[in-house]
């Protein structure tokens, strides 16, 4: 056999066990994430009843950041204001917006400058003023020059009040009870210092008053990919990770942090696209370094739902960004990786991370077409080529199958039969290009992280019915 | 393209090649799975569908005459509890005693007792299912059945923070003193039990819980003092002044700042000023806080010096601190805020005075 062979097969098997290996770590995820939601369920009648708060339940601050809000801020205001919570404070920060945000705000919701003694523990971009409204007293606004989401983040973080804090999409709808349910590992465990909750996607639903009213699905099927595409990262890809405490993103739409652990490794990063990533993974980098104990939990109860891009600019976009994110949160702490103290995050989560996710994209594209190119000039068989792409296409099937079933499990948010019937036929479907799709976008999004373009709030098109 | 790639591997048999064979058996393996899943998926939706008829049909069944019995009608004869309606039933019946005070819950557990439930809560509480444990938990609470004590004891001290929390108020439920005197003790041990949840029971077990807590206080070891304390606040237990004063007195900034939030009397004055210069500004705000509720007019000055502390906590709590003084009134405040000449101290009072006044417009607003 000549060396050209030689490599020829090397590259053959490296790329089949790589599939292999990542499609089987997830499916280890998901065995992890079975045990959490079958105790789930079973505390489920639980939920249902009365709740009577004993005071002792920690406050929570929720940071909203606003750039050029003005059609959906007053209607999401409105309805944060009426989440189930012992003791909360809504802290809307308008990150210099060019539209009527601030406009809206003080019309809506009654807001007159407050002598505030702000409290700079994070440095910001400068405070143009601090507002209160005269009619909801647990209502702030921040208006400041234009930073970013996560300046925003930062100057929300130093004006709030409370020990917790949560980061909120201006556009996410939240369950009413979103607060209670994310809140709960703080009650029990002292160390925690994040949670994170399930985003569900919003296209296709009904909302009235700013609370989701009727479950639906979208007919778009861009959104439909979504979907499954969200049960599959939510409900195996961070519960498993979590159940070892090696969850290295919560979603920037709705978490909860600890705000003492946040301050004190700085606050979140404004240079970076991926800002809710990247703080994760420094929390991580910087509590090990310490030796502190903490956890970092996810709730698989669905708590936040989103509107996704149903356009296929707008989607490519957003997966670009979110793989510059990626990239760029592992890049800034690769202190991590096999550290002395670094334990399932640094032994585990991020060399995952690193060797499925960040690199992912360039073996993925680089395996099709490898193989494609290789069987079009004969060298490689049929035979190899088709055991491939069925292998690849079957273990992605798998996958997506295995999030139904999860969701299926525990929640069943998706009432009607036929409803099902499409969730199973997108699982199928999704797996005949649009994942493939994906991971060329997301080649993309690695490819301007290498060549470091400067990162933005990152517009994002969206119908905006959901607000009305 | 899934099928035709299987379809074909399965005509040409799997590849005599070692590797390219396990790819192939992997695949298959997939294939395999995902029709198992979706099997599951299909057997779990039909038998949810199932599960949700049949609580229906309880739901219709039982709901009027649980609503009857609440309103004092209850029926003379009752239908028999079928199998397949127990735990919807005891679902039902556990919910609506969650939301009923009184008589009403009396109502319900006459009708109970009348369905021999009580027999059968009990025989749930041995089995293995984690969600008939719950119920038949809630439900002999409710019932306050005394014969339950033993087995909801055992569950008490499981591992299992929600099985034991909830066996838990069961037995405070069932006897709040007998609970008060085994159960405090575990109730500070235990770390794992959301301290929320805990104050939560022990606020319906009422007065004998404070007297166990008062006599275990001066026994604790230090490490528990501060989850003790906590629990305490909760209650709003005044504890005596002189366990108080050891507790200030700690070297433990939890115990002292624990120890601060429930300080209530005047007696504990000194022992409280000694603290506000502590190293801790946790203890600071704690102490500028307790001063503002136990602190005569020789505090003013003190608390004025804390507003001008390098923490932003102190000096936000030093300011409250003063504004509730009730001895300073507002043109007395405004003295205070002209002379200072610390630009955060003056900063922070204005801030505090402008809440106050936001505060009392919202009472105005919600009064009109």
């Amino acid at each position: 056999m000549n060396s050209h062979h030689l490599l020829l097969d090397f590259i053959t098997w490296f790329v089949l066990c790589y599939f292999i290996l990542l499609n089987g770590g997830y499916l280890l995820l998901n065995l992890l994430s079975l045990r959490t939601l079958h105790r789930k369920g079973q505390e489920e009648m639980l939920d249902d009843l009365p709740r009577a708060y004993s005071g002792l339940e920690p406050p929570v601050s929720i940071l909203v950041p606003a750039y050029n809000e003005e059609a959906s801020i007053a209607a999401s205001v409105r309805s944060m204001l009426q989440l189930t919570y012992s003791e909360y404070e809504l802290v809307v920060v308008n990150d210099g917006s060019k539209d009527g945000t601030l406009d809206v705000l003080k019309r809506e919701f009654g807001l007159l400058p407050f002598p505030e003694a702000y409290r700079r523990q994070i440095p910001t971009k400068a405070i143009h003023a601090i507002y209160r409204s005269t009619k909801f007293p647990n209502l702030r606004v921040i208006d400041k020059f234009n930073g970013g989401k996560a300046d925003s983040l930062n100057a929300g973080i130093n004006a709030s009040r409370y020990p917790l804090f949560c980061g909120v999409d201006a556009d996410s709808i939240l369950q009413r009870d979103s607060l209670e349910r994310v809140t709960q590992p703080f009650l029990r465990d002292p160390t925690v210092v994040a949670t994170g909750g399930t985003i569900r996607i919003a296209n296709g639903c009904e909302v009235a008053g700013g609370f989701l009213t009727k479950v639906g699905l979208p007919r778009n099927p861009w959104a439909l990919f979504q979907v499954v595409e969200y049960l599959r990262a939510f409900l195996f890809g961070r519960l498993g990770w979590s159940a070892v405490n090696g969850m290295l993103i919560i979603s920037g739409a709705f978490g909860v942090f600890r705000k003492d652990a946040v301050v004190s490794v700085g606050g979140y990063r404004s240079n970076t696209i991926g800002e809710d990533m990247e703080l994760i993974v420094r929390l991580h980098r910087l509590l090990r370094e310490r030796r502190q104990p903490y956890r970092i939990e996810f709730v698989p109860d669905p708590v936040c739902w989103t509107e996704a891009p149903e356009d296929l600019k707008t989607l490519k976009n957003q997966r670009i960004r979110w793989q510059r994110g990626l990239a760029e949160s592992l890049n800034a702490n690769w202190g991590l990786f096999f550290s002395r103290n670094g334990g399932t995050p640094g032994w585990l989560a991020f060399p995952f991370m690193i060797l499925f996710e960040w690199l992912g994209p360039l073996v993925e594209v680089g395996g099709y077409l490898f193989m494609i190119v290789s069987f079009l000039s004969g060298a490689i068989s049929w035979q190899a080529f088709s055991t491939f792409m069925f292998v690849a296409i079957g273990l992605g099937v798998l996958l997506s199958a295995s999030g139904l079933l999860l969701e299926e499990m525990s929640f069943h948010i998706y009432p009607r039969g036929k409803q099902l019937l499409a969730l199973g036929l997108v699982v199928l479907v999704e797996n005949l290009g649009y994942r493939q799709l994906n991971t060329w976008w997301r080649l993309i999004g690695l490819y301007r992280w290498a060549t470091q373009k400067e990162a933005s709030w990152g517009a994002m098109k969206r119908k905006g019915s959901l607000g009305a | 393209m899934t099928l035709p790639a299987g379809v074909l591997a399965v005509r040409l048999g799997a590849p005599a090649d070692p590797i390219l064979a396990a790819a192939y058996w992997t695949g298959i393996a997939a294939l395999l799975l995902t029709l198992l899943l979706g099997l599951q998926i299909l057997r779990l939706r039909i038998s949810l569908r199932a599960r949700q008829r049949r609580e229906t049909r309880a739901l219709a069944r039982w709901r009027p005459i649980l609503n009857a019995a609440i309103v004092g009608d209850s029926p003379p004869q009752l239908p028999p509890l079928a199998a397949s309606e127990r735990l919807h039933f005891i679902k039902l019946w556990v919910h609506l005693q969650a939301s009923l005070r009184g008589e009403a819950g009396a109502a319900l557990n006459d009708i109970a007792a009348r369905l021999g439930l009580a027999d059968e809560a009990r025989a749930m509480l041995g089995r293995r299912a984690r969600t008939e444990r719950l119920l038949a938990a809630l439900m002999l609470g409710h019932l306050g059945d005394r014969q339950a004590w033993p087995q909801l004891l055992r569950l008490a001290g499981m591992d299992d923070p929600t099985l034991s929390l909830t066996a838990l108020w069961a037995l405070v439920r069932i006897d709040p003193q007998a609970a008060a005197e085994y159960l405090t003790p575990l109730f500070i041990e235990r770390e794992d039990w959301a301290m929320s949840h805990v104050a939560g029971i022990l606020q319906q077990a009422g007065s004998p819980v404070v007297a166990v807590l008062a006599g275990m206080l001066p026994r604790l070891r230090l490490e528990r003092l501060p989850r003790a304390l906590r629990i305490a606040e909760a209650l709003r237990v005044e504890l005596p002044a002189d366990s108080l004063r050891d507790a200030l007195a700690s070297g433990d900034v939890a115990v002292v700042t624990a120890a601060l939030r429930i300080v209530n009397t005047p007696l504990l004055q000194d022992a409280v000023r000694a603290r506000l210069r502590d190293e801790d500004w946790q203890v600071r705000v704690q102490a500028a806080k307790a001063l503002g509720r136990i602190g005569d007019r020789s505090d003013v000055e003190r608390l004025v010096a804390l507003l001008a502390d390098r923490e932003w906590w102190v000096r936000y709590r030093a300011a409250q601190a003063l504004v509730e003084l009730p001895w300073l009134k507002r043109p007395d405040l405004a003295a205070l805020h002209a002379r200072l000449e610390d630009r955060y101290a003056a900063d922070m009072l204005a801030q505090v005075l402008a809440e106050q006044d936001a505060a009392a417009a919202n009472a105005e607003m919600e009064t009109a």
